[in-house]
């Protein structure tokens, strides 16, 4: 293992200080005009968001919802590549200089969620297509879904990614409940109790957040949470509304202990909805989480005049502690879960659970090391160094293949509903011979949760075992025993969804064509094959979103070229 | 003086909100989360100083001011409130015609 990572190992050793530099010249340039391509997927998702929801016809709906998320896909394409080509990209709404304004950044981790999203999202559009849910409210709701998390990914602001995450939930509120029946209200309901209530936790937070540190702006937060001494913060309340912060990210993400919502609200969903909420929207709660630990309290050290245990330590080091306890509990509960789940939607929404512990986990042990490392996590050649890099782009990577394969299996999931009537799993079987493209999509998408080489999710897993092997020694042996504990529970749930299904007896009649939908369904799990074999592209993206979680220098260079000095009075 | 009575009153609507969230009867759960919304709301002015000034400079003295972030903040943030609090009570209405309940135990799984 150690032998095929070597490339890729060095690649993260080496590459910040190119970066840096290219990003230097990318925020010169932006002083002169601004990038409108940063803000551009955002107005596209926005601009036909409420085009479609003032359409009059379904036609028309459907034909701005294509028109959308296709000039959308493009966006997301240009942004990625002008990104990886030349640095990070800051848009000043409305040219505010970014503490006082909003700024909307795009750096190499949120265009490869951008990325994401995008496919995501075309893929949806396309099972909606094939076979649409019957509720002229679909297209603008997932639009307007589709624009909240690209603000909540671009925004620079906390407060800001408050309102985003408001937009994208409002969105997936009205797709849960959208069947209008007794299940979907009731999931619906829930998951918006529940959100509500992290919304307001998060409001605590960012208020909390400005008035330690006087400033909402992401990255002159993370300016001023490096010396905090200087701007007259106080450390041990940063760490606490953190937290909070963290919590109502685990809430979006599905995380165990706050995990409540998830299986209801995916099994109501109609299978596009739920394949954007399982692809997508968890997917925000991980940028979320990656965004906050690394690149904003990356920095932090926490005071020594509080005393306890944490006192001058980094604060990641709790941070990560918090998320491996997460991430530890998430894996084993969803995999046991999984195992139980009778339907094959409700397979699916635990394992998601599992499977995003799975993501969490390199995120906990990155943090843990950079916390340890005597040095600064940048250090070339530092090994604790290295762990946090390698932490993060297992992170991104394992988010990319689940996202895509749990959004196909749950397109497959609906195409299964209307092909044999029933996604119980007592009730199916046999379905192998019936149709080799059903078979397949399900193959390509389940084996990735396994991470069976040739597929993407091989390399995510094989990332996330390296981060367990080489993390901090106390943590080492524990991680890399629920890690593997996971990967067992995986096959397991895998190879009974798939004995169950389309093994053994057969079950109920089917024609002899599965509905169109099971070809988006393998459209989309060819992509896993795709990006598996060749993973050059996706491993560099991983590669460039870990460099620019963890160089916080660069993130507040792009933002704000010639910062304000902390004030000769410390009173923030 | 101000912040004690504003730290007892946040702490009154954070408690009832919570005493409320955890009732039966679903509509009592909406008015809570709503009612812990607006305890955020009302902590989140408090950030930004209870001073007592107006949140703008009027341009005659250069006295005190509050800062007016914090009330652009909250102002979003009623709206958003009102909205998902609306949202909310909608689909309370749809359970009660879907299941023909609105006590949390009855609607179960």
């Amino acid at each position: 293992m150690a032998a095929l990572l070597g490339p890729i190992g060095s690649g993260i050793a080496a590459a910040p200080l190119a970066a840096a530099g290219e990003g230097a010249d990318a925020a010169a340039v932006a002083g002169g005009t601004q990038p409108l391509g940063v803000a551009l997927p955002l107005l596209l998702a926005l601009g036909t968001a409420i085009a479609a929801f003032l359409a009059p016809t379904d036609r028309l709906r459907r034909a701005v919802a294509l028109v959308g998320s296709l000039g959308y896909l493009a966006a997301v394409a240009w942004l990625v590549r002008a990104v990886l080509s030349g640095g990070p990209l800051a848009y000043r709404v409305s040219a505010w200089r970014p503490p006082l304004g909003i700024v909307l950044v795009a750096d190499a981790l949120a265009v490869a969620f951008l990325a994401l999203i995008a496919v995501v999202a075309i893929a949806a559009l396309a099972a909606a297509l094939c076979d649409p849910p019957d509720a002229p409210t679909y297209h603008p709701l997932s639009l307007f879904l589709l624009a909240g998390a690209t603000g909540a990914v671009l925004t620079g602001d906390l407060f800001n990614l408050f309102v985003w995450f408001e937009v994208l939930l409002i969105a997936s509120y009205g797709l849960v409940g959208l069947p209008n029946d007794a299940a979907a209200t009731r999931a619906a309901l829930r998951y918006a109790v529940l959100n509500l209530i992290g919304g307001a936790v998060m409001l605590v937070a960012v208020g909390g957040f400005y008035a330690t540190a006087g400033t909402l702006t992401m990255a002159d937060l993370a300016r001023r949470l490096a010396a905090p001494a200087a701007w007259g913060i106080d450390t041990a309340p940063v760490l606490g509304l953190a937290g909070l912060l963290i919590a109502v990210f685990a809430l979006k993400a599905g995380l165990v202990p706050f995990h409540f919502w998830a299986p209801a609200a995916y099994r109501a969903a109609p299978a596009p909805a739920a394949a954007l909420l399982a692809g997508a929207a968890k997917a925000v709660g991980v940028y979320a989480i990656l965004r906050l630990t690394f690149t904003v309290l990356g920095p932090l050290r926490l005071s020594t005049a509080a005393g306890g245990p944490l006192a001058g330590g980094r604060a990641v080091g709790a941070i990560g502690i918090a998320l491996l306890v997460l991430a530890v509990a998430s894996i084993l509960l969803g995999g046991v879960a999984a195992l139980g789940a009778d339907d094959f939607a409700g397979l699916l929404t635990h394992s998601s659970i599992g499977q995003l512990g799975f993501v969490v986990l390199p995120i906990g042990i990155a943090a843990v090391a950079a916390s340890v490392t005597t040095a600064t996590v940048r250090t070339a050649g530092a090994t604790g160094g290295d762990i946090v890099y390698l932490g993060i782009a297992a992170a991104v990577v394992y988010t990319i293949a689940h996202g895509l394969a749990k959004a196909a299996l749950f397109i497959l999931d609906g195409a299964l509903g209307e092909w044999a009537g029933t996604t119980h799993l007592d009730a199916l079987g046999g379905l192998a011979h019936r149709s080799p493209a059903v078979a397949g999509a399900f193959l390509l998408a389940a084996l990735t949760l396994v991470g069976v080489p040739p597929l993407a999710g091989f390399f995510g897993k094989l990332f996330v075992l390296e981060t367990a092997l080489g993390g901090p020694r106390p943590l080492r042996g524990s991680t890399l025993a629920v890690a593997l504990g996971g990967a067992v529970l995986t096959i397991g749930y895998v190879s009974r969804a798939w004995s169950a299904i389309f093994w053994g007896r057969d079950g109920p009649a089917v024609s002899s064509t599965p509905p169109r939908t099971a070809y988006v369904a393998l459209a989309l799990a060819s992509t896993l094959l795709v990006f598996g074999v060749g993973f050059g592209p996706l491993g560099e993206l991983a590669t460039a979103a870990a460099e620019a979680t963890v160089d916080t220098a660069e993130y507040v260079g792009t933002v704000d070229p010639a910062p304000a000095a902390p004030p000769e009075v410390g009173d923030a | 003086m101000t912040q004690y009575a504003f730290a007892v009153a946040i702490g009154l609507l954070f408690a009832a909100g919570t005493f409320l969230v955890l009732r039966r009867d679903v509509v009592r759960v909406v008015w809570g989360v709503a009612i812990i919304g607006q305890a955020a709301n009302l902590y989140l002015v408090t950030m930004g100083g209870l001073s007592g000034a107006a949140p703008i400079l009027d341009g005659t003295a250069r006295g005190e001011y509050t800062d007016p972030l914090v009330q652009a903040l909250v102002l979003t943030a009623i709206v958003i409130g009102l909205g998902t609090t609306a949202l909310a009570l909608v689909l309370t209405f749809r359970l009660a015609g879907t299941n023909d309940t609105i006590d949390t135990y009855e609607v179960g799984e």
